[in-house]
C-alpha cells in the first residue's frame, strides 16, 4: 500500500506561487528524502503533508485516505522540527508523553510507550530533565522520541540535523537510519545537503523552485541525472560543466564530467594549471584552469603530489560524460 | 606578574559612568526614603522637633484612634489589591489570548481601545465615572432601565458595601491594558514551532492555552502580580478624585495612600502631621518591601526561566 499520495499540489502564498504542481508518492517502509536549495519549498510541501498549510490545490492522500480537511493530529502522522521544538516546561518524558495524554491514552499505554522510547533512544538517564539541561544531540533525540511514541504511520522530519555539529551530525544520521530498520515505517526526510540526502534515502524527490526535477533512488539519480540541476547538485565535488569541452555539444550547451571521472593522463583532451590542491589524505582534489579558461576540479583517489602551478593533462571515458542542452535538459 | 600590575589600577571610568545615574536616583528615591524614615522617629513638642523613638508607631498600632483607622485602611487595600488579582490580570491574560490569535481581524484597534484608559489622568476617570453611575445625572440608571434592568441598579458609589468595590473595578476598567500588553508580548514570544509542535499532537485552542501558553507565560504573570501589588498598595490619586480624601462614604474606600495623605496634611478639621504621616508612610514602605521579598525570594526563585 502507498503510505502518500500527493497529487498536482499547488500551494501559493498571495501572489508568490512556492509549490506548482508536485505529485509524487510514497510507499509503505519507504526512506524518502526531500533535497533541494534553501527556499526552495521543501518545507512547505512538508507541512502542507502535516497539516499545518492548506494546499491551494491538489489532493493529500495518508493510507489511502483523502486527507485534505483533516486536522495535522488525526492524519497519523508525526513531525519532528528542525529547532526541536520541545515543551520548555516539561521533563523529557512528559514531553514525549503529552501527545498521548492529549489522546486520553490510558496512563499505562503512556508509560509503556515513553519508556520504550527513552530506551530505544538512550535517553533513561535524562528522562527527568528539562529541555534546558540537555545538549543539542540529546534534545533531537527528545524530538525524535516525542514521533516515535504517536506510532505514527508517516514520519516527517524537517532537517533535523542542521543545528548539530560536523560529528554529531554523522552519528545522529546512522541513528535515524538504524531507526528505520528497526520500526520499518515511512519515512520523510527534508533537507539541503546532498549528502544526507544520498546516504539516508531509498528515494530522493529532487525540488527547485517549488517543482519536482526528478524522483529515483540516490544511485539513478547520480548516474542519470534528468538535467543539470540534479546533476550538479548531487555529489561532491560537484560535477564540473564546461561549454568549451573536448565533446560536441548543442549550441549553448555544456558538458558535465563529475572530478572522480576525471583522471591524470600524460597525454589528454583537457589540459589545463593547478590554482589549488586540498589535499584530504583518503582523496585528492585538484581545482584546475584549463586552456578555455574554464575552472574545474578533479578528484583523485589517494594521495598525490602535483603541485599548485603545475600544467596537467586530464582524460575521461566518454560513457562518463552528460551533454546537456542551453535549458539544462539532458541530451542522450 | 602583570596580573599583579593590573588589580590596584582602580577604573574610574565605571565611577563616572554610573555617577550621573546614581546621583538622580539618590536626589529623587534614597534621600526623599531615608528622610522619611526618619521623620517618622520624630514629633513636635512646644513646635520643637524632638526625637521620639518608636513612639509614633506606638500611638499609629496601639492608640484605637488610629489603629481603627490603620487597620481599616489596610484591609479595604488588601480587598482592593484582591480584585485586581482576581479580575483585572484574568480579564488582562484572556484578552490578551484573544488578540494574540491570528485569524482575529481588526486586533490591533481592539488592543489600541482597551489601552488607551491607561494613558487618561485619574482624575478625569473618577470624575468621568462618577458621572456615569450618578444616580441623578448618570447614564448608568437611564441605560440599565432602557434593557429593563432597573432593578439592579444602586448608588454604588454612595453605599458602604458597594463602594470599594465599585472603585476596585473602576481601576481594573482603567488599567487591564497594562497586563493585556505584557501577556500579549509574553504570548507573541512563544516559538511558533512549539505551537505547531503542538497542533501536529492534536493540542489546540483551549488545550494549548492551559498546557502550552499559560505555562510559558507563568514568568510574566508572576512580574504581573508583583507591579499590581506595589501599585495597589501606593494607590491613591482614583480614591482622592472619585471620593475626597476623606474616602467616604464613612472611611468605606479608605486605603493606605488617602489615610497616608490626611494625616501629613491634614483635610478639613484635621491638622496635618508630618511626623505620624511618615509614620504611616513607614509602615507602607514595610508592607510593600515585605510583599516584594516573599514574591522574590518566594516565588520568583522557584520559578523556571524559560529559554526557547
Ligand atoms: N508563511 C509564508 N508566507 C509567505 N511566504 C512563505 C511562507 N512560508 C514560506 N514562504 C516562502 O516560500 C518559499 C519556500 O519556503 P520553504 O518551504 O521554507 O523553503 P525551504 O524549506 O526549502 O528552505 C520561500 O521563498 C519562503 O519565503
Ligand atoms: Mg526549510
Amino acid at each position: 500500500m502507498t503510505a502518500l499520495t500527493l497529487s498536482n499540489i499547488h500551494k501559493s502564498f498571495g501572489k508568490v506561487e512556492v509549490l506548482s504542481d508536485v505529485s509524487l508518492t510514497v510507499e509503505e517502509g519507504e526512506f524518502v528524502v526531500f533535497v533541494g536549495p534553501s527556499g526552495c519549498g521543501k518545507s512547505t510541501l512538508l507541512r502542507v503533508i502535516a497539516g499545518l498549510e492548506d494546499a491551494t490545490s491538489g489532493t493529500v492522500e495518508i493510507g489511502g485516505e483523502i486527507v485534505n480537511s483533516t486536522p495535522p493530529a488525526k492524519r497519523g502522522i508525526a513531525m519532528v522540527f528542525q529547532s526541536y521544538a520541545l515543551y520548555p516546561h516539561l521533563t523529557v518524558r512528559d514531553n514525549m508523553g503529552l501527545g498521548l495524554k492529549q489522546e486520553k491514552q490510558p496512563k499505562s499505554v503512556i508509560k509503556e510507550r515513553v519508556d520504550a522510547a527513552v530506551q530505544m533512544l538512550d535517553l533513561a538517564s535524562y528522562a527527568d530533565r528539562h529541555p534546558s539541561d540537555l545538549s543539542g544531540g540529546q534534545r533531537q533525540r527528545v524530538a525524535i522520541g516525542r514521533a516515535i511514541v504517536r506510532q505514527p504511520k508517516l514520519f516527517l522530519f524537517d532537517e533535523p540535523l542542521s543545528n548539530l555539529d560536523a560529528a554529531l551530525r554523522m552519528n545522529t544520521r546512522i541513528e535515524i537510519a538504524a531507526l528505520h530498520r528497526k520500526l520499518s515505517a515511512s519515512m520523510i526526510y527534508v533537507t539541503h545537503d546532498q549528502t544526507e540526502a544520498m546516504t539516508l534515502a531509498d528515494k530522493i524527490v529532487v525540488l527547485r523552485d517549488g517543482r519536482v526535477e526528478q524522483v529515483g533512488s540516490p544511485m539513478e539519480l547520480y548516474n542519470n541525472p534528468a538535467n543539470r540541476f540534479v546533476a550538479g547538485f548531487l555529489g561532491a565535488p560537484a560535477m564540473n560543466f564546461l561549454a568549451h569541452g573536448p565533446l560536441p555539444v548543442a549550441d549553448g550547451g555544456t558538458l558535465g564530467i563529475r572530478p572522480e571521472h576525471l583522471r591524470l593522463t600524460p597525454e589528454g583532451r583537457l589540459t589545463g594549471t593547478v590554482t589549488h590542491v586540498e589535499r584530504l589524505g583518503g582523496d585528492t582534489n585538484l581545482l584546475v584552469r584549463t586552456e578555455a579558461n574554464e575552472a574545474i576540479t578533479v578528484r583523485l583517489f589517494g594521495q598525490d603530489s602535483t603541485e599548485v602551478g603545475a600544467t596537467i593533462a586530464l582524460d575521461f571515458d566518454d560513457h562518463a560524460a552528460f551533454r546537456f542542452d542551453l535549458q539544462g535538459q539532458r541530451l542522450r | 606578574m602583570r596580573k599583579h600590575e593590573n588589580s590596584p589600577r582602580f577604573r574610574w571610568h565605571i565611577v563616572v559612568f554610573l555617577a550621573p545615574a546614581v546621583l538622580v536616583y539618590t536626589a529623587v528615591m534614597i534621600y526623599p526614603l531615608f528622610n522619611t524614615l526618619r521623620l517618622s522617629f520624630f514629633a513636635e513638642v512646644d513646635q520643637q522637633r524632638v526625637f521620639v523613638g518608636l513612639q509614633n508607631f506606638h500611638r499609629l498600632f496601639g492608640d484605637a484612634i488610629w489603629s481603627n483607622q490603620f487597620w481599616n485602611a489596610l484591609g479595604n487595600n488588601l480587598w482592593f489589591f484582591l480584585i485586581h488579582m482576581l479580575v483585572q490580570n484574568p480579564i488582562g491574560i484572556a484578552l490578551a489570548a484573544i488578540l494574540s490569535h491570528s485569524r482575529l481581524r481588526f486586533a490591533a484597534f481592539y488592543r489600541s481601545a482597551i489601552f488607551i484608559p491607561t494613558i487618561l489622568s485619574f482624575v478625569i476617570v473618577g470624575f468621568a465615572w462618577k458621572l456615569i453611575l450618578s444616580p441623578i445625572w448618570g447614564i448608568a440608571p437611564g441605560m440599565l432601565d432602557a434593557v429593563g434592568l432597573n432593578s439592579l441598579y444602586a448608588p454604588w458609589l454612595g453605599k458602604e458595601e458597594y463602594a470599594l468595590t465599585t472603585l476596585s473595578l473602576v481601576s481594573v476598567w482603567q488599567f487591564v491594558g497594562i497586563p493585556m500588553m505584557l501577556i500579549y508580548a509574553a504570548l507573541l514570544s512563544i516559538p511558533e514551532e512549539i505551537l505547531e509542535a503542538a497542533e501536529v499532537e492534536g493540542i489546540t485552542g483551549l488545550s494549548a492555552f492551559w498546557k502550552i501558553k499559560l505555562p510559558l507565560i507563568l514568568p510574566s504573570i508572576g512580574i504581573i502580580s508583583i507591579l499590581t501589588f506595589v501599585a495597589n498598595f501606593n494607590a491613591f490619586d482614583l480614591i482622592y478624585a472619585a471620593q475626597g480624601a476623606l474616602a467616604g462614604p464613612d472611611f468605606s474606600t479608605d486605603i493606605l495612600g488617602t489615610f497616608l495623605y490626611r494625616t501629613f496634611f491634614g483635610f478639613q478639621l484635621q491638622l496635618g502631621d508630618p511626623h505620624m504621616g511618615s509614620a504611616i508612610a513607614s509602615a507602607m514602605f514595610l508592607i510593600i518591601l515585605l510583599g516584594v521579598c516573599l514574591y522574590l525570594f518566594g516565588i520568583q526563585s522557584r520559578m523556571r526561566r524559560y529559554q526557547f
